[in-house]
């Protein structure tokens, strides 16, 4: 009997880890959340709009040092140029709530990224955090990319080299632009997920 | 208990040693560590040839202000040191007190507020020639309050080389971080299984002490979902934790962390470090006690 009350006391608790919100992740291998989001011009995009096509996204808070490594050096601008020129979507989601560090409206996010020389498909303005946290993006940056069908294929930092030096991206593996590489050319991803580094999403509390 | 803080909470005894060092900045070259002050200190007043050398990183943080703990959770980074030794010294990896938790909207990250020392023991050669040794390191950390800055210092001291030493005027801190440094202890039995949603940590504390609440920090990279609470449920003398799987996580064979636990006889933290079963979690006791 009290085999059994355990018993049901584990399965009520499991149900209730379950049945958490938080534990809405994007997963690899499976299809990627769809979502809408306006982005900086007051555009409206939907993923599925992007159908047969390669998607990346990208979380993007551009006070956060993290941010400031890939983008003060050129190499998010680069990742960006090159694969948006050979077809591939990349969207950079704002998920900072209002008032919360690297919150942006349309007309910041247009300035941030001509003064950097961003070359994303759009920037998509998350300000609810809806989007961030159905794909569990915890970072800045976290990426992902979704292949043609949308399914998930890569979940994770954008390299292996967890740091704000810029000094260390030379010597680093760019988990992100080899996924892209690989599901571009019909391959299935060798490293599918790795750990995301960075800051916090600054979510609403 | 390390309770679940959120940045800006807590005061506590440190809270005015830290507002009162909050201004000085750290004597550091590179990024700015605008909010934290980095020294370093040492347990006894002289380096005794032979003998070990414990050391310390002590991290004092303006109030409100955090570093990262060796799995920083769901972001952060680790604080780092790179040694500068006198030639025969060999330094051993940083010592790391059990972390508490910060919880900004979903994400939780594991770190220290207020002030930590983290501690390294030094192996010392039996010959040393010199009458006074120098003791350095570059320590590498993020401090982050809501927002995040890279903070550096280069931190160094001097001791002298004697026969005999004695406790130094920072004994105390050691003192402190070992309260909160966890221990390997045989008397606390481990296992863990996997389970549809997560892991299932069996703990199996010594005779007569009774689980309030628990939590593990997980070592072991990208296996747990940080944010999930984790549910502990009582089976006689034994407790489950429910530990809830990154979903995107990597797999492993092993679970290792730091079980931190709140008994009738105050917080204790215990090393765990063991193979992941495949099978499902076994309820008998019996059958798990070994001889």
């Amino acid at each position: 009997m009290r085999r059994l009350a355990f018993v049901l006391v584990v399965i009520a608790v499991f149900a209730a880890v379950v049945a958490a919100p938080a534990a809405a992740a994007a997963v690899v291998g499976q299809p990627a959340p769809a979502f809408t989001l306006t982005d900086s011009h007051g555009k409206p995009h939907s993923l599925a709009d992007f159908k047969g096509k390669v998607v990346v996204l990208e979380w993007w808070n551009f006070e956060c040092p993290f941010v400031g490594k890939h983008y003060g050096s050129g190499n998010m601008q680069k990742l960006q140029k090159e694969w948006t020129a050979k077809g591939v979507v990349w969207l950079t989601v704002s998920s900072s709530a209002p008032g919360k560090q690297g919150h942006v409206d349309g007309a910041k996010a247009n300035a941030l990224m001509k003064e950097k020389g961003g070359a994303s498909t759009a920037v998509l303005l998350d300000h609810d955090g809806k989007v961030g946290k159905a794909y569990g993006a915890k970072t800045t940056p976290h990426m992902f990319v979704i292949d043609t069908k949308g399914a998930l294929v890569y979940a994770g930092g954008i390299d292996d080299k967890p740091s704000t030096d810029q000094a260390d991206i030379a010597a680093a593996k760019n988990y992100v632009a080899a996924a892209i590489a690989e599901v571009t050319a019909g391959k299935p991803v060798t490293t599918a997920t790795s750990q995301p580094y960075g800051c916090g999403v600054k979510y609403a509390e | 208990m390390s309770p679940v803080v959120r940045p800006g909470g807590l005061l506590s005894a440190f809270a005015g040693l830290a507002l009162a060092l909050g201004a000085t900045r750290a004597s550091a070259e590179g990024p700015p560590g605008r909010h934290v002050k980095a020294s370093l200190v040492a347990e006894t007043d002289a380096v005794r040839p032979g003998q070990p050398l414990v050391v310390g990183i002590r991290l004092e943080m303006e109030k409100g202000w955090h570093t990262y703990w060796r799995n920083p959770g769901d972001s952060g980074l680790p604080t780092r040191a790179k040694w500068a030794l006198p030639e025969g010294f060999a330094v051993g990896e940083l010592r790391w007190p059990y972390p508490v938790r910060f919880r900004t909207g979903p994400l939780v990250s594991y770190g220290y507020e207020h002030e930590v020392l983290l501690p390294a023991e030094i192996g010392v050669p039996a010959a040393i020639a010199e009458r006074e040794v120098r003791i350095a390191a570059r320590v590498d950390w993020l401090e982050c309050q809501e927002a995040c800055l890279p903070g550096r210092a280069d931190v160094s001291l001097r001791l002298p080389v004697k026969a005999l030493a004695s406790p130094g005027p920072q004994a105390v801190l050691f003192a402190e971080a070992r309260r909160r440094l966890p221990g390997k202890d045989p008397g606390w039995r481990f296992s863990a299984s996997s389970a549809p949603t997560g892991l299932i940590l069996v703990v199996r504390p010594p005779r007569g002490t009774a689980l309030r609440e628990a939590y593990f920090y997980a070592v072991t990279p990208r296996l747990l979902d940080y944010a999930q609470p984790q549910p502990l449920v009582r089976e006689g003398a034994a407790h489950r934790l429910h530990l809830p799987r990154d979903p995107n996580g990597a797999p492993s064979e092993r679970l290792a962390g730091v079980l931190v636990a709140e008994t009738g006889s105050g917080t204790v933290a215990v090393e765990a470090d063991v193979k992941i079963a495949t099978g499902p979690a076994r309820t008998s006791l019996k059958q798990e006690r070994k001889p």
